[in-house]
């Protein structure tokens, strides 16, 4: 009984695995019907649905070209900005920053060292190389002696491997936390404002697209830092790259 | 026009009698009344109300009992131009029968005095019943009404008793807190009832607006004008119109008293501006659903309600940061959108209500938001390849569309910042570590193997004192010899160390102090000994007194315990 009912259990949530992927792949689908067809705010909208229900490094990528192709650069901009954060190896996504950041004549975004190397592999593959190498370090110390097998040869220099491993992820890893900071303005010709109100003065107005970095928070405004200015910028004219698309983190 | 045209449109006007005396009549109408009954004191001065500096009291015998009073003026038209009258009307009720007059007096118009003559009254016992005074009859279509709730009011002047309807001009209510809307007037002559009597009247109907709360009391006015009808009118039934030039002659009602309550404060809706009544609204229809940043779209709303809606005022306009909103023309209400930015999903939400006076509830007419498509233009997607050498590499064109979802995540927050998957991460590392823990006491284990023979000799004997206790309580001496005796070599064995089964009485006994040895402990041992060696006997018989030794058994083992 107890059996049946596992059973039972393990195929509804398969059922409904399957069913959530093809919800996504549904809305994909349509996404590409209507941008191809010239509908490109319908097709945005379609993409995005897709990329909420499950983020995807093609369906950004698509998302990015209807929103530049409806004429929203920010939001066009963040998007292949996310496209290449889940998959730092998807050319389209890259050459279309290049090809956005030429017409724009706005600069890619100021990363640190620690940063600039944690763009080379997926966010989430350095977080597994960090487990994975200190789990490599310690097993090549503590297991050889559990098995009686001497501590010298192979061991020591695989510790030594895994620890530089570890320590090098360490930083990508820091690198990671730091670069889910940094978003892009969406709206155009936005303002930074001198305090987080409505009826501040607004003391920069950036365009959409605009790289910044977010310092801190407060209701609505979120403090961002771009190459020039400092202020404080409405939640839903500033995108974070990490996070999920059509939704205000 | 022309400036020509135009003098020449104004010289062809009939021009104003400013040349004529101004002349003044006085009378009592009717000049015949009971003690007590009414009559009008009316004074008509062919001059305007402006230029005639009217005393505010009027010297008169102290019989007369002056009331309400009023003042009118009227234009008549003289064939070729125009002549100016103004009434002024008091109400008067004599207290005493006899003889009474106003005597004359001047006033000024604006220079010359104007005589004002005489007039007098015979006042009469009430019994003699003289023909009433005539006068209009004000009749209303509601008497408790809401704050700004229009209604109808009804102006009337029955048929003399020639049964003779002559029209009313420059119809006048007197009184604070009412707004009158000439443009909704309605004339007509039908028979109305009076007093119990079916007379014909004329009636002008017009609509009426409180804009005063409490008890507002009010009385009309209005000049005879015999068959001079302005405007269209129905008649109904079989009427005498006179005919000649028509005499003006200012009349009154009497008064009337409505009760006006403000609105009330509870349950206000918002976007109410003030529309009274019972109302409701088509759906909203919209031209279009696709639209341009920058380009109109009209909103159309329909409200139907029961009653006048001359005075039915239009949502206000909403304040929104995606649309320029403009209103219609009244009186259409409807609205022309502009969206300012493609992100606009919908139109702005117009919130609306009005205040049904029969219920005494606001109704809800917000116009509620349509979706909408708004596009904007879109940027370049292919730019000339470039010259420059920096931006020579850079793509002259976006790629093209990704026909698969490519590389998917359950989420675009990175694992680095989910506290439990850090914890995730550390666990391979301690089970290194319990592992590495795990083979060090193994290593120490094997370092002192009478740690484990102590350790296996305490769960041993721990088994067989359960039996002994189990023998005692069954009394079986024999069992209860044999389990003593395997507990006293299971407790001794890692002494030596040996296997239990192997050691004899002197073993336990070599374990015991001299003290104990000689004593009572050693004693035991060798009684217990004894007996459970005695089972290997041809006739085994085990004492059954044995039992008693179960104390002394337990404080020898105890003692053997202790060393272990």
């Amino acid at each position: 009984m107890k059996l049946c009912r596992h059973i039972f259990l393990s195929a509804l949530l398969f059922a409904a695995g399957i069913l959530r992927a093809a919800t996504t792949n549904d809305f994909f689908a349509q996404g590409l019907e209507l941008d191809r067809a010239g509908h490109f705010p319908e097709a945005a909208a379609a993409f995005e649905k897709s990329a909420r229900a499950q983020p995807a490094s093609g369906t950004l990528v698509n998302l990015g070209l209807a929103e530049w192709n409806r004429g929203h650069a920010g939001a066009a901009m963040l998007a292949w900005e996310q496209a290449h954060w889940l998959d730092p190896f998807d050319l389209r996504a890259e050459s279309n920053l290049k090809f956005a950041r030429l017409v724009t004549q706005l600069d890619e975004p100021q990363l640190k060292w620690f940063e600039a190397a944690s763009t080379w592999l997926p966010p989430d593959a350095w977080f597994w190389m960090a487990g994975a190498s200190l789990s490599l370090a310690a097993g090549a110390v503590l297991l050889p002696p559990v098995f009686r097998r001497k501590k010298s040869g192979w061991p020591p220099a695989l510790a030594a491997l895994g620890c530089c491993v570890f320590l090098f992820s360490l930083t990508t890893n820091v690198g990671v936390v730091t670069r889910t900071e940094i978003g892009f303005v969406l709206k155009k010709n936005a303002s930074l404002r001198l305090t987080p109100t409505r009826e501040a003065e607004a003391i920069a107005t950036v365009p959409a697209g605009t790289a910044a970095r977010k310092l801190r928070t407060r209701g609505n405004y979120y403090f961002i830092r771009t190459a020039d200015a400092a202020g404080w910028i409405e939640r839903e004219e500033f995108g974070l790259v990490c996070a999920e698309p059509g939704v205000s983190p | 026009m022309s400036p020509g045209a135009l003098m020449q449109l104004q010289v062809a006007q009939p021009t104003a009698d400013v040349t004529s005396p101004v002349t003044a009549t006085a009378e009592f109408d009717p000049p015949v009344a009971g003690v007590g009954e009414k009559t009008f004191y009316r004074v008509t001065v062919s001059a305007t109300e402006s230029a005639i500096r009217w005393p505010a009291e009027i010297s008169a015998p102290a019989e007369l009992k002056f009331g309400a009073d009023a003042r009118g003026q009227i234009t008549q038209f003289l064939g070729n131009n125009f002549r100016v009258f103004t009434s002024f009307i008091y109400e008067v009720r004599p207290t005493a029968a006899g003889h009474f007059t106003i005597a004359n007096f001047t006033v000024n118009a604006s220079g010359p005095l104007v005589e004002i003559p005489a007039a007098s009254l015979d006042v009469v016992a009430a019994s003699s019943n003289p023909p009433p005074a005539r006068e209009l009859v004000l009749q209303t279509s509601a008497a408790n009404l809401f704050l700004g709730q229009p209604f109808r009011l009804r102006v009337l002047l029955p048929a003399s008793p020639a049964n003779e309807i002559e029209a009313l001009r420059e119809i006048d209510l007197v009184g604070d807190g009412l707004m009158t809307d000439k443009t909704a007037q309605r004339q007509s002559i039908e028979a109305v009832n009076l007093n119990g009597q079916s007379r014909p009247a004329f009636i002008c109907e017009m609509t009426v607006t409180p804009i005063a709360a409490g008890p507002l009391k009010f009385f009309a006015q209005g000049f005879t004008a015999g068959h001079e009808f302005s405007g269209p009118i129905s008649i109904r039934g079989q009427v005498t119109i006179p005919g000649g030039p028509p005499k003006y002659v200012l009349l009154l009602s009497d008064p009337v008293e409505i009760n006006v309550r403000p609105l009330p404060a509870d349950g206000a809706l918002p976007g109410f501006t003030g529309a009274l009544g019972k109302f409701d609204s088509d759906p909203p229809q919209l031209s279009t659903n696709r639209l341009r940043v920058g380009e109109p779209a009209h909103l159309k709303t329909i409200f139907h309600g029961e009653g006048d809606l001359t005075r039915f005022v239009s949502p206000a306009l909403p304040r929104s940061r995606d649309w320029q909103i403009i209103a219609d023309d009244p009186p259409a209400t409807g609205f022309t959108l502009i969206p300012l930015t493609d992100e606009a999903r919908a139109t702005p939400t117009i919130p609306f209500s009005s205040f049904d006076p029969a219920t005494g509830k606001y109704e809800d007419l917000t116009i509620p938001p349509l979706p909408v498509t708004v596009i904007a233009d879109g940027l370049p997607v292919k730019i000339p390849a470039l010259d420059d050498e920096t931006n020579s590499a850079a793509p002259t064109a976006l790629s093209d569309l990704s026909p698969t979802p490519g590389k998917t995540a359950a989420s675009l927050q990175p694992l680095q910042r989910r506290g439990w998957f850090v914890i995730l991460q550390l666990v391979p590392s301690v089970g290194f570590l319990a592992l590495w823990q795990w083979d060090r006491r193994r290593r120490f284990l094997e370092a002192h193997p009478e740690i484990l023979r102590r350790r296996r000799a305490r769960r041993a004997l721990r088994r067989e004192k359960n039996k002994l206790k189990k023998a005692t309580n069954a009394g079986d001496a024999a069992a209860f010899a044999r389990h003593a005796a395997d507990a006293l070599k299971i407790s001794v064995a890692p002494h030596y160390p040996a296997n239990p089964q192997a050691l004899v009485c002197a073993d336990v006994l070599a374990q015991l102090d001299d003290a104990a040895r000689n004593g009572r402990p050693g004693e035991t041992v060798r009684k217990i000994f004894a007996a459970a060696d005695a089972r290997f006997a041809s006739a085994a018989q085990t004492p059954a007194d044995l039992l008693a030794f179960k104390p002394d058994v337990d404080a020898v083992l105890q003692k053997l315990e202790e060393k272990l």
